[in-house]
C-alpha cells in the first residue's frame, strides 16, 4: 500500500493544491480557520509560500496566513 | 368566518454577510446615503441605519459589519450577533434580514447565512457581484438554492443599481408570518445533548428558543474553563454544560468541531448540486502573478515603500499649484477688507485675525485632496490588506500581526477611523495597543504643519536626480512616526500588555478597478470636513486669539511690543521656560498650546498671531514673516532649519488632537487608557523634540 504523506500546509510549494486532513491548533484557533473554509477535507490551492508567510485560495476566496497558523492546518495531497 | 388579523408589517431590515462583500454598497444603494466603502474586509466597523421604501411605507435598514460566522471573535462581529439576539437597549431584532452574498465565492458566504436561517427571521439573499461569475467561469443555480435553503436569491449587481428593484420586490412579497425554516440539522452524536441544553436555555434561562439553539452550540464547543467564560449562568446549567462536555469525551466525540464540519459538509453537498466551476483551475492565473510580486518578501517592501514616497512627492509638487492660488485669493481677500472697513479693530480682526488664520490653513487643502485620492486608491484596488499582509513580518517582530497594520495604516488619513478599525482585531490587549499607537501615525491634520515647516526653511534641492529635499523631510517624518509606533507597541506588548503573538489570518481581497465616483464622494467629504473644521474651530481659536494677541493694548511701541504686553505674549513668556530647552520661543509655545484642541491650528495661531505683529508690512506671507523673524534680544532668527524639524518632531510624537482622545476613550470605555495615552505621547513628544534639538545643535557646532 502506498504510503499517504501528510504535511502541514508551511510545507506546500506554490501551485500545489492539496486537502485539509485535520487541524491541529487550540481550538479557538482551529474554529477561527473552519469559519474561514479551512475545513476538513477542504481543497486548498497554495497560490505562493514565501519565507514565513503564505498566500493560498480555499473557498474560491484568497486568504494570507503566517507559518504559525499555516503548520495548524495538516494536509494531504489533492485527488483534484 | 375570516380572520381579521392584520399581518404583520417589515419595520426593521438588517443587511449581513461577510466582509467585503458589498453590503453598504447596496446599503447605499437602497438608502441614496453615501457611507463609505472599500476593498478591503473591515470598512463598516459599528451599524449604521438609513430608511428603504418598501410601497408606501419607510422601512428602517441596518448596515452591519461584516462577519464569518455568529460566534463573534472581534467587537465589530460581536455587533452582528448582539443586533440578532435583541442584545443592544433601543434596537429591536430585526424582522428581516437581506443576506448579501458573494457570488463568487458562495460556499464559505453559506455557512453565515445557514447559521441566520437557524434563526428562523425570514431571509432575503441579495446573491451581489454577479456579473463576475461568467468571467470566473461560475454557474450558480438559483432554484436549486431556493429549493435547498427554503429562501430567495435574488442575482444582483449592487454597484451598478443592477438587481435592486427585484430585492425590493421580493422584500415586499416576504409573508413574516412564514420564518424561515432549519434545513441543516444538528449531527447525530450531539443531537441529544443539543436537544437537552436548548429546552434548558429556554425554561431556566429564559432565552428565546432560536437563541437557545445557536447557544447551545457554541456552549457545547466551548474551550477553556466553564465558570470564567459563562458568569452569567446559573449554577444548574453550568453543572449540564460540564457533564455534557464530560459525556461526549468519554463518547470520543471532537466537541470543538463537530458543528463546524457538519454545517460544512451539509453546505458542501448543496453547493456541488448548485454551483458548476466550467473553467479548469489554471496553474497560475493573472492575480497569482500580480500577489507574487507584491507580496514577495523583498520586492514587496521595495513596493510598499515606493508607493509611499511616489505618494508624499506627489503631494508636494503636484498640490503646489493650487495651494499657490489658494493663498492668493487669501490674500487678495484681505487687502480688499482692508480697503472696505476703515482702520482699526475690525479691520484688523478681520484681516489679520480672522483671513490671516483660516486662510493659512484652507491653503492646505489641496494637500490634502491628493492624500485622500492615494489612500483611496489603496483601499479601493484592494492593495490595503496586501500591504496588511507583507507587514505582518514586521508586526510579528513588535508582538502585533498584519491585520493591526490597516488601522496604523489608515490612521495615516486620521486617526479616528483608524482606531475604529481596531475593532476588526480579535485579542482585546493586542487591539488596545495599536489603539494606544495609532495617533502615532502621521495624519493628514499634521500635513499643514509639516507643509507651512518644510515650504519655510527646507531648501528645494533635488536628491539622487528625482526626489526633492522636502519630499523627504515629509516622508522621513512619517517613517518617524511608523517607527516611534512599532517601538511603542514593542515596549507596550512586552510589559504592561504582555502576551503572545496572534496567529494571523486574513482574507485578501481580488483587485478591482477603483471606481470614479467612489474615490470621488470619499476625496469629497473628507475636504468638506477639512473646511468645515476650518470654518468652525480654526475660525473660533482665531477670533479668540485676535482678542487675546490684541489687549490689553500698548498705545505706544513697536507692533511687536505690542504683542509682547498682549495676554497671548503674557502667556506665550511665562511657558517659555519649559520650551526653551527645545529651542522654542513663546509664539511657538502659543502655538503648541492653541493646538491641543486639533493639530492644524498651529497653522493658524501662527497666522493670526504674525499678521498682528506685522500688520503694517502688506502682502507679507506667513512663510515670509517667519523667515524673518528675529529673536528681539540676541537678534537671530526665530525660526531655523532645526527649529523647523525640532517642531514637525514634536508634532510627530505629541497627542495633539481632542478628538481622538474621545474615541478612545469610548473604544476602551473610560479615562484610564486616554489618559495614559495623552502622557506617554506627551513626555514621549518633550524627549524627542530635546534629543533632536541637542543633536541638531551638536551637528552645527
Amino acid at each position: 500500500m502506498p504510503q499517504i504523506i501528510m504535511r502541514t500546509l508551511a510545507e506546500i510549494p506554490a501551485g500545489t493544491t492539496v486537502t485539509v486532513s485535520h487541524l491541529d491548533s487550540h481550538p479557538d484557533t482551529c474554529n477561527r480557520l473552519r469559519e474561514f473554509g479551512f475545513c476538513e477535507n477542504a481543497t486548498i490551492r497554495c497560490v505562493s509560500n514565501g519565507s514565513s508567510q503564505l498566500i493560498c485560495e480555499v473557498c474560491n476566496t484568497r486568504v494570507g496566513l503566517n507559518y504559525t497558523t499555516a503548520n495548524a492546518i495538516v494536509v494531504l495531497p489533492s485527488h483534484e | 368566518m375570516k380572520s381579521t388579523v392584520p399581518s404583520p408589517v417589515i419595520n426593521t431590515i438588517a443587511l449581513i454577510g461577510n466582509p467585503n462583500c458589498g453590503k453598504t454598497t447596496l446599503f447605499n444603494s437602497l438608502t441614496g446615503l453615501r457611507h463609505k466603502v472599500g476593498n478591503y474586509p473591515g470598512v463598516t466597523v459599528e451599524k449604521k441605519e438609513g430608511t428603504v421604501s418598501l410601497g408606501t411605507r419607510d422601512v428602517t435598514i441596518v448596515d452591519l459589519p461584516g462577519t464569518y460566522s455568529l460566534s463573534a471573535n472581534s467587537p465589530d462581529e460581536q455587533i452582528v450577533s448582539d443586533v440578532l439576539f435583541g442584545r443592544i437597549p433601543g434596537t429591536l431584532i430585526p424582522d428581516l434580514v437581506i443576506f448579501v452574498a458573494d457570488a463568487t465565492n458562495l460556499e464559505r458566504n453559506l455557512y453565515l447565512l445557514s447559521q441566520i436561517i437557524d434563526l428562523t427571521i425570514p431571509v432575503v439573499v441579495a446573491l451581489n457581484m454577479i456579473d463576475r461569475i461568467k468571467d470566473a467561469g461560475i454557474d450558480i443555480n438559483t432554484t436549486m438554492l431556493r429549493q435547498e435553503f427554503g429562501v430567495m436569491f435574488i442575482p444582483m449587481v449592487a454597484s451598478k443599481g443592477v438587481g435592486t428593484d427585484l430585492l425590493i420586490a421580493a422584500l415586499d412579497k416576504v409573508s413574516l408570518n412564514k420564518s424561515a425554516i432549519r434545513q441543516w440539522s444538528v449531527p447525530e452524536p450531539v443531537k441529544v445533548e443539543h436537544e437537552e441544553l436548548v429546552s434548558m436555555l429556554v425554561a431556566i434561562e429564559k432565552m428565546p428558543e432560536p437563541a437557545a439553539f445557536h447557544e447551545a452550540q457554541l456552549l457545547l464547543s466551548l474551550s477553556g474553563p466553564i465558570e470564567s467564560n459563562l458568569r452569567s449562568l446559573t449554577v444548574e446549567t453550568l453543572s449540564h454544560i460540564k457533564m455534557d462536555h464530560h459525556n461526549l469525551q468519554k463518547l470520543g466525540v471532537n466537541r470543538h468541531s463537530v458543528f463546524v464540519e457538519s454545517r460544512y459538509r451539509w453546505i458542501n453537498s448543496v453547493y456541488k448540486k448548485s454551483v458548476t466551476h466550467n473553467i479548469a483551475r489554471r496553474r497560475q492565473t493573472f492575480h497569482d502573478s500580480i500577489d507574487a510580486v507584491l507580496t514577495h518578501r523583498i520586492w514587496g517592501f521595495v513596493i510598499f515603500f515606493a508607493l509611499m514616497a511616489v505618494m508624499f512627492q506627489t503631494i508636494f509638487t503636484w498640490a503646489n499649484y493650487p495651494m499657490e492660488l489658494i493663498g492668493f485669493g487669501f490674500d487678495f481677500l484681505a487687502s480688499r477688507v482692508s480697503h472696505i472697513i476703515p482702520e482699526g479693530d475690525l479691520q484688523n480682526l478681520i484681516a489679520n485675525g480672522i483671513i490671516g488664520g483660516v486662510g493659512a490653513v484652507v491653503t492646505f487643502l489641496p494637500q490634502i485632496i491628493f492624500l485622500f485620492l492615494f489612500l483611496g486608491l489603496l483601499e479601493d484596488t484592494g492593495y490595503m490588506s496586501r500591504a496588511a499582509f507583507i507587514m505582518d513580518r514586521v508586526m510579528s517582530k513588535v508582538g502585533l500581526h498584519g491585520k493591526s497594520f490597516i488601522p496604523l495604516l489608515s490612521s495615516f488619513a486620521c486617526a479616528i477611523p483608524g482606531i475604529m478599525a481596531t475593532r476588526t482585531i480579535e485579542n482585546p490587549r493586542d487591539r488596545l495597543v495599536t489603539i494606544l499607537v495609532a495617533p502615532l501615525m502621521s495624519c493628514s491634520a499634521r500635513l499643514p504643519v509639516f507643509s507651512l515647516l518644510i515650504a519655510s526653511f527646507v531648501p528645494n534641492i533635488l536628491v539622487f536626480g528625482y526626489f526633492s529635499l522636502p519630499a523627504i523631510i515629509l516622508i522621513s517624518m512619517y517613517l518617524l512616526g511608523l517607527i516611534a509606533a512599532l517601538t511603542t507597541a514593542r515596549i507596550l506588548k512586552s510589559t504592561i500588555l504582555k502576551g503572545p503573538t496572534p496567529a494571523f489570518i486574513m482574507e485578501l481581497p481580488p483587485y478591482r478597478i477603483p471606481t470614479l465616483r467612489n474615490t470621488l464622494i470619499h476625496m469629497w467629504e473628507r475636504s468638506v470636513l477639512f473646511l468645515k473644521n476650518a470654518g468652525t474651530i480654526i475660525l473660533g481659536v482665531s477670533i479668540i486669539l485676535w482678542f487675546l494677541a490684541t489687549y490689553p493694548k500698548l498705545e505706544h511701541g513697536t507692533s511687536s511690543q505690542k504683542l509682547a504686553h498682549s495676554f497671548v505674549g503674557r502667556a506665550g513668556h511665562a511657558i517659555e521656560p519649559v520650551l526653551k530647552p527645545l529651542g522654542f520661543d513663546w509664539k511657538i509655545g502659543i502655538g503648541i498650546i492653541s493646538s491641543l484642541l486639533q493639530r492644524e491650528v498651529f497653522v493658524g495661531t501662527l497666522g493670526t498671531i504674525y499678521n498682528i505683529e506685522h500688520a503694517d508690512e502688506a502682502n507679507t506671507s506667513l512663510k515670509e514673516q517667519m523667515q524673518k523673524d528675529k529673536d528681539p534680544v540676541s537678534g537671530t532668527s526665530s525660526f531655523t532649519l532645526l527649529t523647523a524639524i525640532c517642531i514637525m518632531v514634536y508634532y510627530v510624537l505629541a497627542m495633539q488632537c481632542m478628538s481622538t482622545i474621545a474615541v478612545v476613550r469610548r473604544e476602551t470605555n473610560g479615562w484610564k487608557w486616554p489618559a495614559f495615552q495623552f502622557a506617554y505621547m506627551t513626555l514621549l513628544a518633550y524627549v524627542g523634540t530635546l534629543i533632536t534639538y541637542r543633536m541638531g545643535l551638536w551637528i552645527l557646532s
